[in-house]
């Protein structure tokens, strides 16, 4: 045994001898001086050795590595010799010479022996050469066929030494430093970490790929010049990190001048750049050694490149080698059906081959029968155990899936996160896909995968495994793989606690509303859940009432309500426009694309680029149905023939209609009907169109029954008629043009005495047109009123007046409520329904805004027949500014007059005189266009121009009690001064007192369209709307 | 499960209501616009009565008057877990759409115990299984809630027939 060691000793001594340095040629052939010199070195080495065992353990633990390397190494050893062989082409060539039939081994025997013979040996064989051979031979060269036989030796003795002595030999030899470590088990890791006083590492840069053999050509230095020698190498180790830091090899050492000198003249080494110093702290991390990734059979893998990429392959087996793996696809196969198209491609078809490959067959098991249809000559069946396998264009094709033999390399291991509807292709035979497949085996591959995000605070979790396996609570936080849970429920309930994510699984209750997060197709998909086994939940989605079956780590608790995900601007149920004449309603929304119904019911798949645009909701689209009944958004209709598919209305679009229905599960309940085809169920409760006046209004309901407005609305007659004794000019009929005075008058018709026919004639009132007896000139109504008898001036709202005018350009301006009334307004028409009160209740008919003495008109409110409405509509802003401004001016208040002018009254006197704009419009035609542009949007009111708007402005209609001791109390009066009205119009007048002289009695009367008297909350359309209805 | 709740409701009142007659349709609006209502956490089945109308206050700018009204009102909000008696409205493949009074109330078929299947060559199509039990459009169901899905203006609710002394009445 100790002979052994011995030998061993003695061979390190001959591999010292053998490997004289630069020195030791220099001095010459005469190799026994040196030989002994360094003879004397090896021994205080030795004494060195157990003398310095930190050093030694330091170098231990490299060796370790080194080792390990060299394991790898062995692998390679083909290839290394071969460079081997290059650089020592000498030893080959001296190899030559020796004598093939001498047996060496005898020889070294003998040289073992004795040191004498081997000196002979040295010298028979050094003769056998030839001199100039020797001569030429490089230093060290003649040791090369020493070494190989020492090489032998070891190994024939290695081979007859039986094992159990081998191992104890080993064991002496490296073991010592060992047994220490092993003693010291207990000795705590933090221990063995480096630390100041251990040798330094340094990173040196080298060729990037060539890190090892750099690391072989120190290691390969470092034996030839060991400790003790002449010219030792002073590294202690030296080892790479691979593809981890390529380009860099490390070096310990106590000096950096060491690492440096024994660097020199190293292949591939750049001592050109800088090595750097690897702080103490990071030694460890250097050596870190990560464990690489086991594949076991069973597990799942995606393929990198080729026609498979980035499809999921399960791993069949495993080579012993760990490089090469046997997966099972389901494969991509067009069985030669896009073969015809190469071939017509003719010379071209290489050249567009790879345009052709872009299309990939979808993922389909194997089957046989369509490979024969075109392919039967490179299919050929095998039967193999088990089930029956095919050969295919050179693939095996086993129970319909691909097996294959692939690299680890073109695999991707890591973050597969393989989702269930791929490994349901995997399950053999299942009917339904997941009656075979192992879903706990599965949820185990998917767990190492799980995210950590895919825990969130406040997530309800459970422990299924481990230790604290059952307990429940909620997540508090997360750090890498360890979750902090609160435990909700148990004894321990309180208590905040750490577990793995891999023991932990989200929790969920039947009824729980969940969104999908990830992992499979149902992305984003909502639901609420039906069904909890273990790891799988089942949910029922909100939007196509299906039933859907996840991993409970793909679940969230959502608060969301509604429809599920958007895709851009897209959401479920929203319409959009394909092309000019299609447009669609969504029904899906997948990760890419959406799913559309059109509007001839046909379902198709659209990217959201071929999307034209999407079509906003109309609020206020509206359609008859059937029978002829308004139809709108939200309405439930039923289909009359066909499916007699019931919903309620998504979108109107033309004829179209997009119904909703939740119970329908296809189409994520939705259908397309033509308008013509469904009946109104029920309409949607109360349209958005304010309040119903109409219908609520107490006052007017109580009109309704009295059967016509006429007889209600007007209020008592008392008093004087304020045409009697006026001087009028008649605008119409046969009398036309001509003056006279009014000598009687009723409701209907003035009794005039012309000043050209010396008789009175019966005139119908409203032609008549106040006139100052002296100028002549048509008078405002302010003057009139302000003798009491100038009503019928007064009265001429601008609408009102506009008809008498019968200007063609006045018509135009006729509000709807004219229009309904022939060509006259309500304030002039003859009949009496269609007259406003002022007029048409003759004396009593007139407005409150009239009763300038108040003394004769009754307060709307006192009366009860005459409503604050009533009262409010009659004095509109228009008739305000109509009846009042000519009056202000033109009786001499001034200083009413100056108060009550409003900016625009101002402009309108300055032009006109003291004639408002309106009675501008009214005397000289030529205002009249100013007319016609007036009618507004908001109806036609002819009245709002801005002039007349101006008119009401709190400082106009504050009348100020000297003015108009007795309007002030009407309703009119008190009307009139809410500023906020105003501004209000144009936009949404309704509750605006403005608004209200839309149902004015008046108007009310001659319209008595519910969308005259209300309808003006949508402004301009909706009004437009209601009034061609009556 | 049944409340006696009270609560608020503002009522903003036209001034052309403003009048004797103002209480009388204060009420009527509040039944009118109250009950049968869905405020995505219960329905309001029914007004008891009003414990304060509330002086009104004239609203600047529109002239309107606001009331608050406190009232009592028994309200209906479905939990999880409860017991319903429930009409079929469709059946589908999918599963059963139920109305619990206002609520409707969906099984799935996972819901549904097995024994009982879908049928749908039968006219109408039903759930059967084959002996005493038969689910077809109007049939009486005892179903237990399992989930409510709370919405802006309606509730949404999935059941299960699939437990004991549950299924067609």
């Amino acid at each position: 045994m100790s002979n052994f060691l011995n030998q061993d000793f003695g061979s390190d001594d001959e591999d010292d001898e053998f490997n004289p340095g630069p020195v030791d040629e220099s001095e010459g052939e005469d190799s026994k001086p040196a030989k002994s010199s360094r003879r004397g070195a090896d021994s205080s080495d030795n004494v060195k050795n157990e003398g310095d065992p930190d050093e030694d353990d330091a170098k231990d633990v490299v060796d370790d590595e080194e080792q390990d390397e060299e394991d790898e190494e062995d692998e390679d050893e083909d290839a290394e010799d071969d460079d081997e062989a290059v650089e020592a082409r000498p030893r080959k060539r001296r190899r030559g010479p020796l004598n093939p039939f001498i047996d060496e081994e005898a020889g070294v025997d003998e040289e073992e022996d004795e040191a004498e013979d081997d000196e002979d040996e040295l010298a028979e064989f050094g003769t056998e050469m030839h001199p100039d051979d020797l001569d030429q031979l490089p230093a060290g060269a003649e040791t090369d066929d020493r070494r190989h036989r020492q090489l032998d030796r070891q190994r024939e003795l290695d081979a007859t030494m039986d094992a159990e002595k081998q191992a104890q030999l080993l064991k002496e030899r490296y073991g010592r430093n060992r047994a220490a470590a092993t003693d010291a088990l207990v000795i705590p890791k933090r221990l063995l970490l480096p630390s100041v006083e251990d040798p330094s590492i340094w990173g040196a840069r080298c060729k990037p790929g060539k890190e090892r053999e750099v690391v072989y050509s120190i290691q390969k230095r470092i034996e030839e010049r060991p400790a003790g020698s002449r010219n030792p190498i002073r590294i202690i180790s030296a080892f790479e990190r691979g593809h981890l830091m390529q380009g860099w090899f490390y070096c310990e050492a106590r000096r950096q001048a060491d690492v440096i000198e024994g660097l020199e003249g190293i292949n591939f080494y750049y001592p050109s750049q800088k090595m750097t110093l690897v702080p103490v702290k990071e030694m460890p991390d250097l050596l870190k050694v990560q464990k690489s990734e086991e594949l076991m059979p069973g597990g799942w893998v995606r393929i990198k490149r080729g026609r498979y990429q980035g499809d999921l392959a399960q791993i069949e087996e495993v080579e012993t080698n760990g490089l090469n793996v046997t997966v099972r696809l389901v494969p991509r196969l067009d069985y030669g059906m896009n073969d015809d198209a190469a071939a017509m491609m003719g010379p071209d078809a290489k050249r567009k081959r790879g345009a052709m490959n872009t299309i990939r067959p979808p993922q389909r098991l194997f089957n046989e029968s369509e490979a024969k249809k075109k392919h039967a000559k490179y299919l050929s069946a095998t039967s193999g155990l088990g089930g029956k396998s095919w050969s295919y264009l050179n693939d095996t094709y086993i129970d319909g899936f691909l097996i294959k033999d692939m690299r680890v390399q073109h695999l991707i291991t890591k973050n597969v996160n393989p989702r269930l509807e791929e490994v349901t292709m995997f399950a053999r035979g299942g009917e339904d896909g997941t009656a075979n497949l192992d879903l706990a085996s599965l949820a185990e591959t998917l767990k190492n995968s799980t995210a950590e995000d895919s825990y969130q605070p406040g997530d309800p979790v459970e422990v299924y495994r481990g230790e604290q396996q059952g307990l429940i609570g909620r997540t508090v936080s997360t750090r890498g793989d360890i979750v902090s849970l609160q435990v909700t429920e148990g004894d321990l309930a309180g208590q905040t606690i750490d577990a793995p994510v891999r023991t932990l699984r989200k929790r969920f209750r039947e009824g729980d509303h969940v969104k999908v997060i990830g992992g499979s197709r149902y992305q984003n998909e909502l639901g609420m859940v039906v069904q909890v086994k273990d790891d799988t939940v089942t949910l029922l989605s909100d939007m196509s009432m299906q039933e859907i079956t996840v991993f409970s780590k793909d679940l969230r608790l959502s608060a969301e309500m509604g429809a599920d995900g958007q895709l851009g601007i897209y959401d479920v149920h929203d319409l959009v426009q394909l092309d000019a004449a299609t447009v669609a309603c969504v029904i899906k929304v997948d990760r890419e694309s959406l799913r559309v119904v059109d509007q001839n019911g046909s379902l198709r798949n659209v990217l959201p680029t071929q999307i034209a645009n999407k079509i906003e909701p109309r609020r206020d689209a509206v359609a008859t149905d059937r029978n002829g009944a308004e139809i709108r958004n939200g309405d439930t209709v039923r289909e009359v023939y066909g499916e007699q598919r019931t919903g309620v209305i998504r979108h109107i679009h033309r004829s179209y209609l997009f119904l909703h229905n939740k119970a329908q599960a296809e189409n994520a309940g939705i259908s397309v009907v033509r308008t013509t085809n469904v009946v109104t169920v029920s309409a949607r409760g109360g349209r958005p169109t304010g309040p119903d006046l109409t219908k609520l209004n107490p006052a007017l309901n109580m009109q309704a029954p009295g059967g016509g407005r006429g007889a209600a609305m007007p209020p008592p007659s008392r008093g004087r008629d304020p045409l009697l004794g006026k001087t009028v000019a008649v605008r119409k009929g046969r009398y036309k043009g001509l003056v006279g005075i009014v000598r009687d008058a009723d409701d209907k018709n003035a009794q005039v005495e012309l000043y050209t026919v010396n008789k009175p004639v019966q005139i119908d009132r409203n032609i008549l047109t106040p006139k100052d007896p002296i100028t002549k000139q048509n008078l405002d109504s302010g003057r009139g009123r302000g003798r009491g008898g100038g009503g019928a001036g007064g009265s001429r709202v601008p609408y009102g007046s506009g008809a008498p005018s019968g200007a063609p350009g006045w018509s135009g301006g006729r509000t709807p409520m004219t229009a309904a009334d022939s060509s006259r307004t309500p304030a002039w028409g003859g009949a009496a329904a269609s007259r406003t009160p002022a007029w048409g209740g003759m004396s009593g008919s007139r407005t409150p805004a009239w009763k300038n003495d108040g003394s004769r008109t009754s307060n709307p409110y006192e009366a009860g027949n005459r409503t604050a409405y009533g009262g409010i509509g009659n004095r509109t802003p228009a008739w305000n500014s109509g009846s009042r401004t000519p009056y202000d001016s033109g009786s001499g208040y001034d200083a009413f007059a100056s108060g009550t002018r409003t900016p625009a009254w101002g402009g309108a006197s300055a032009n006109t005189g003291n004639r408002t704009p309106a009675w501008g419009g009214l005397s000289n035609g030529r205002d009249q266009r100013d007319f016609d542009d007036a009618p507004t949007p908001g109806g036609g009111y002819s009245a709002p121009t801005p002039g007349a708007y101006a008119a009401p402005t709190p400082g106009a209609s504050a009348p100020t009690p000297g003015a108009w001791p007795d309007s002030a109390p009407t309703p009119g009066a008190f009307n009139a001064p809410t500023p906020g009205g105003m501004p209000k119009r144009g936009g949404y007048d309704a509750p605006t007192p403005a608004a209200y002289d839309a149902p004015t009695p008046a108007m009310g009367g001659a319209a008595a369209t519910p969308g005259a008297g209300y309808g003006d909350d949508d402004g301009g359309p909706r009004y437009d709307e209601g009034t061609p209805s009556p | 499960m049944f409340f006696l709740k009270e609560e608020t409701k503002i009522i903003s009142l036209h001034p052309s209501y403003f009048g004797p007659n103002m209480r009388d349709y204060l009420v009527a609006r509040l039944n009118e616009e109250e009950e049968g209502r869905c405020t995505g956490d219960h329905f309001v089945i029914c007004v008891m009565d009003m414990v304060d109308i509330g002086e009104g206050r004239v609203i600047p700018s529109s002239g309107n008057a606001e009331y608050t009204i406190k009232y009592r009102a028994i309200i209906w909000k479905p939990f999880r877990g409860e017991t319903v008696d429930a009409v079929v409205t469709s059946v589908k493949p999918t599963g059963i759409f139920t109305l619990a009074g206002p609520l409707s109330v969906f099984i799935a078929r996972k819901n549904i115990p097995g024994d009982i299947k879908w049928e749908p060559n039968t006219v109408p199509p039903q759930y059967t299984d084959h002996a005493d039990q038969v689910i077809e459009k109007g049939t009486s169901l005892r179903l237990k809630i399992l989930g409510v899905k709370p919405d802006v203006a309606a509730i949404n609710a999935i059941g299960t027939i699939k437990e004991d002394y549950l299924g067609p009445l």
